[in-house]
Formats: C-alpha cells, sequence, structure tokens
C-alpha cells in the first residue's frame, strides 16, 4: 500500500497529492472510516459525558434548572456530612472484600478437581457455569429472595433438620451475606477460565516433581499456584470491578432501598437514589467520580503490586 | 485425562483402589455440588407449576400435581401484558444484537489489519473504556438522551449498540481478526479489492465463530438489562421482560407468587436455550478472553 502510494505520487506532478489532507485520504482514510461507528460512541458517550460528569460534580445540578458553581461542597459533605456515604461505602468494601475471595476460592478448587482428567467434564463444567449465565437476571433476584424469606425454602430445608433459620433477607445481620452468597453461586466463568489456565502448566513439572517425592499439596503450591497466578491475577481484577459495579440483586432484593437499615445499600444504589429518586445529580456526579477514583486507584494497586506475586514466563 | 492417568503412572505409588476410591470420592462431591447448585433453580420450575398453596409448605422439587395456571394468571398479571414486554426485549435485544456485532467488528477491523495514523492512541483509549465504571458517563448521557426526546423510546438503549460502546466486544474481534492470515489480504488487495471488500467477503465469513459468540452474549447481556430500562423507560407499554418483573413484585407480586415465579421462568428461557444449543460457543468465549461471566 505504503510503496504504492509513493511510486504514484512520485509520477504524477501534481502538488496536491503531497499536501497533509491527500495523505490522509490514502494512507489514513479507510482505517478512520471502519472506527468511524465507534469513534464518534467514544467522543459522544464516553469522552463528553465524562468531561461533562466531572464539571457537574462541582455543581448542584437538578436535571430542572440549570447547574450553578458550588466548588467541592458536594464533595467536603461527602467526606464529612454524609453518613449515607460511608455506609454505602463500608456495604460496597465488605461486599467485594467477601465475594470475591470466596468465589474464586470456589472456582479454584473446582476446577482443580474437574482437572484431575476425571469422566463427563463437559456435562459438569457446562452444570457448573449455568448459574454465571442466569445470575445476572432480575428473575434470579426474586427467587433468591424468596429462598432466604422467613419461610423460603433455606428455612424449610433447615427445619428438617431441626433448625428454626431467622428471616434472612430481613435481618441485617445477614442480609448482605444473601447477596453474597448469590455472587458466590455465579462461581463457573472465573472456573471455565481457571480451567483453561491450569491446561497449560506442562505434565512434566508435576512428574518431575513427584520423581522427587514432593507432595500433592507442595505440588499445589510450589508448582499449580506460581504458574496460575497471571490467571488469578487477571480473575480477581475483572471480579472486583464487576464486583463494585453490582446493581440489579441488591436492588430487587431490597426493593430499591437497600434495607434492612441500609444493610444492602450498595454505592451504586446509593448513587442511583441520589441521581433517580432525588434528582441531586451534581451530588451523585461527584459519587461516580469517587466511584472511579476507587476502581482506578484498586487497579494501579494490583499491578503495580503484581510484580511481586504473578508469575509470568519470559 | 492425561494429567492424572500420567502422574500414577509416573509415581506408581496410588494403589489401583485407592485410586478408584478418589475417583469416586470426586464424583460424588462433584454430583452433590450440582445439585445444590441447580436445586433452587429447579425449585423455581416447580414453583411455577405446583398448586398456589404448596409454594410456602414444600422445599421439595417435585410438585404434588401439574399446572399451568400460574403461566395464564401472570402473563395477564399487570395492567399491560407479558406479551407486549417479551416483543420489547425481543426489538432491544435484536437490535442491539446487529448494531453491537456490525459496529464491533468494523472497529476491530481497523485495530486489527489496517494502517492509520494514531491507531495505537486508539487502541489504548478503547482498552481503557473497558475499565470504566458507566455510573461515570451515565447522567450526562442520561440528559444527552432526554434532550434528544428520547427518554421512553428504545434508542437510549439501541443506539449506543450502533456504536460499538462495549469496547470488549471489539476486543474480543481483534483477538480472531489477528489469528486469521493476513495473506489472504494481501492477495486480495493485490487483486484490487477495497478494504470495504475485503472485510466483508474475507474478514466477515471466516469469523463467524467470534460473531456468533460476541452476538449471543450480546443478546443476553441486553436481555437481562435491568439499569438501562430501568432509567430510560417509565411508560408500561415500552417496559421490557425485567422491568415487568419488578413491577410484578412491587404490585401484584405478594398476592400472587405463582404468577411471578411462571414469569420469572419464562424471562430466564430465551438465555437457557442459548446456553443448550451454544454452550460450547459460550464456554470456549469465555475460556479464550476472560468473559466476565
Amino acid at each position: 500500500m505504503a510503496m504504492q502510494d509513493t511510486s504514484r505520487s512520485s509520477t504524477d506532478h501534481q502538488p496536491v497529492v503531497h499536501t497533509a489532507w491527500s495523505r490522509f485520504w490514502q494512507n489514513d482514510a479507510p482505517g478512520y472510516l471502519f472506527l468511524l461507528p465507534w469513534l464518534i460512541g467514544f467522543l459522544g458517550l464516553t469522552i463528553g459525558p465524562m468531561a461533562t460528569s466531572l464539571y457537574l460534580s462541582f455543581t448542584d445540578f437538578d436535571l430542572l434548572t440549570s447547574p450553578d458553581w458550588v466548588g467541592a461542597d458536594n464533595y467536603i459533605r461527602m467526606f464529612s456530612n454524609d453518613p449515607k456515604f460511608w455506609t454505602s461505602m463500608r456495604v460496597t468494601m465488605f461486599f467485594v472484600v467477601f465475594s470475591v475471595p470466596l468465589k474464586l476460592a470456589f472456582a479454584l478448587a473446582v476446577a482443580m478437581l474437574l482437572n484431575r482428567g476425571i469422566r463427563g467434564l463437559p456435562l459438569y463444567r457446562a452444570l457448573f457455569y449455568l448459574p454465571s449465565l442466569l445470575g445476572a437476571s432480575v428473575a434470579i433476584a426474586i427467587l433468591w429472595r424468596q429462598i432466604f424469606a422467613g419461610d423460603g425454602l433455606i428455612n424449610k430445608l433447615l427445619a428438617m433438620v431441626g433448625i428454626i433459620g431467622p428471616s434472612w433477607i430481613s435481618n441485617p445481620n445477614y442480609s448482605l451475606w444473601t447477596l453474597i452468597v448469590l455472587s458466590i453461586w455465579q462461581f463457573g466463568s472465573p472456573m471455565i477460565i481457571f480451567l483453561a489456565g491450569l491446561r497449560q502448566i506442562p505434565t512434566d513439572m508435576y512428574e518431575a516433581a513427584s520423581l522427587d517425592g514432593a507432595s500433592k499439596w507442595r505440588q499445589f503450591v510450589k508448582i499449580t499456584l506460581p504458574l496460575l497466578t497471571p490467571v488469578v491475577f487477571f480473575n480477581a481484577i475483572i471480579q472486583t470491578i464487576e464486583a463494585f459495579k453490582s446493581f440489579t440483586p441488591a436492588f430487587i432484593i431490597s426493593g430499591g432501598t437497600g434495607n434492612p437499615i441500609n444493610s444492602t445499600l450498595f454505592y451504586t444504589l446509593y448513587l442511583y437514589q441520589e441521581a433517580f429518586s432525588f434528582f441531586r445529580m451534581g451530588y451523585a456526579s461527584a459519587l461516580a467520580w469517587v466511584l472511579l477514583a476507587l476502581v482506578g486507584l484498586f487497579t494501579a494497586f494490583s499491578f503495580f503490586t503484581s510484580k511481586y506475586w504473578v508469575h509470568y514466563d519470559e | 485425562m492425561s494429567n492424572a492417568a500420567r502422574l500414577t503412572v509416573v509415581t506408581g505409588a496410588a494403589a489401583p483402589g485407592r485410586k478408584r476410591l478418589t475417583s469416586i470420592l470426586i464424583h460424588v462431591a462433584l454430583i452433590g455440588a450440582s445439585i445444590a447448585m441447580l436445586y433452587p433453580l429447579l425449585w423455581l420450575l416447580a414453583a411455577s407449576v405446583r398448586p398456589e398453596n404448596e409454594i410456602f409448605s414444600s422445599a421439595s422439587i417435585i410438585p404434588s400435581s401439574f399446572s399451568l395456571d400460574a403461566y395464564f394468571r401472570g402473563w395477564n398479571g399487570l395492567r399491560t401484558g407479558f406479551g407486549v414486554f417479551f416483543t420489547n426485549s425481543f426489538i432491544i435485544s435484536g437490535l442491539s444484537v446487529v448494531g453491537n456485532v456490525l459496529a464491533c467488528s468494523m472497529a476491530a477491523y481497523a485495530f486489527a489489519r489496517l494502517e492509520f495514523k494514531y491507531k495505537n492512541f486508539w487502541f489504548a483509549m478503547m482498552l481503557m473504556t473497558l475499565m470504566l465504571p458507566y455510573q461515570v458517563t451515565l447522567i450526562p448521557q442520561y440528559v444527552l438522551f432526554r434532550q434528544l426526546g428520547w427518554v421512553n423510546t428504545f434508542l437510549p438503549l439501541v443506539v449506543p449498540k450502533f456504536l460499538a460502546a462495549d469496547g470488549f466486544f471489539i476486543f474480543l474481534m481483534v483477538q480472531f481478526f489477528r489469528g486469521l492470515p493476513k495473506e489472504l489480504d494481501e492477495a486480495a488487495q493485490m487483486d484490487g479489492c477495497s478494504p470495504w471488500r475485503i472485510y466483508w467477503k474475507i474478514i466477515i465469513p471466516l469469523s463467524m465463530p467470534v460473531l456468533a459468540t460476541a452476538a449471543i452474549f450480546t443478546f443476553i447481556w441486553t436481555w437481562d438489562d435491568f439499569f438501562g430500562p430501568l432509567i430510560y423507560l417509565s411508560e408500561m407499554k415500552s417496559y421490557t421482560v425485567m422491568l415487568g418483573l419488578r413491577t410484578f413484585t412491587d404490585s401484584t407480586g405478594e398476592s400472587d407468587f405463582g404468577g411471578l415465579f411462571a414469569m420469572s421462568v419464562l424471562s430466564l428461557v430465551p438465555i437457557f436455550l442459548f446456553f443448550l444449543f451454544f454452550q460450547r460457543l459460550l464456554i470456549e468465549g469465555i475460556a479464550t478472553t476472560g468473559m466476565k461471566r
């Protein structure tokens, strides 16, 4: 392509060929034409709105009247004078800190079992994956609300062994845990990624290790885990970002309130309430930027620490 | 298969009897785990066909009698019937699939096969959007769509798909396109094929697996989407199935659990069908690219 162009421009004696515009038209235009839809979306739906929302976060925008500049008031209020902000932060952190490691532990444990060359692997893998595929649906959140209700399925099963369970959903000590269990239940997709990672580990490493008399546990700690760290790292990042963004289950199970006593008030739910129930759009924009900062900090921190624990082949 | 088999050959330590026992124990554990995981889903299915009074008295997944009454009750349980909600959901998801596959494959083709100025910069920007929480663009987008008069239409849910807003699918396709032999493009180019013809006649036909994967995931994610419709659709006649279900739980749900569960089951059927017929594609898609769910 490049060669054709230069030969053409040297034989043609028209000076226009050398202008920046015609060079663009010959070399770059096809690429930009194919990229055009994405480019419009990126500028109009991502970059533009990002800049706008950063601006709005310094205003008192309420959707109906034009925004007035309030400086850093929204951020100051958030950190110094908004207990609900801190509640939602605590709920979200609790959810992330417990759901992600537990989900990944389950995913890895089941992947290890499945990777032993057992019969019926495709069937097991499909069955364990099904909840991941269905789990984000409103229907599943409705089901969960029933399962963990006072007269729900869990308590029916507990009653068979003589335990009288509480109403998990409406008890603030347990309500968040029902959401954590829902998240763990969907361990299927990280499990599939772990399985793909385990397949990459050369079997001769295990053979050499067992010839040296290394136990199964030592093989796991010294071979499997180090070689799997890139996959663990990848899964941890994806699942953590997803957990920060989680919205639907908490909304459906609490009927949009985050109750009982704000025990399921996810950060995203609080942001939604501020923006679309109270129309405090300026404040909600500030909440969104704090969320972005949080996710960004977490990602940066993970990448920074990864060189100490993630093992990459040269 | 080979891992465990080769291991025992080398070690020679595990006696055949012990190995058999381990294998049985593993199967017992896996079957137990499968049942525990699928039990809620089976119970939901049972609750939708069993007599109403049995829903809260039975933990069993086998109903004492079978009836489809709840499906008829639930279908017309709200002012607007679920037929409308399903039609809306199919329209939105269908258009999203077309838009996403078209726009993302075009962008991916540019990134994977064409040379242009600042390509690496744009590619880095695209990767950046993968990590971006949607809340950051939410409010200005809402204001924009509201000013365009798009609230209470499907446009805010569909148009972004035609602008390749979900960078994840671009990334997925770039990976696939890069794996196709470059000689094909070069040969076609020698024969005077334009980039558009190469894209349409060579790349697209050879990329059916990845396009199908993207199409299925787009459909499922759009079908499942609750947040978008919650914000943009406030008239019942434009509700999606997910919004219909939510309204059901708020209004009649407390009195008609049978109907609610029946509609919940129906809302899962399209996703389940994709699972049934395309699970290989879905699982490979996840294994090779690390899809989030």
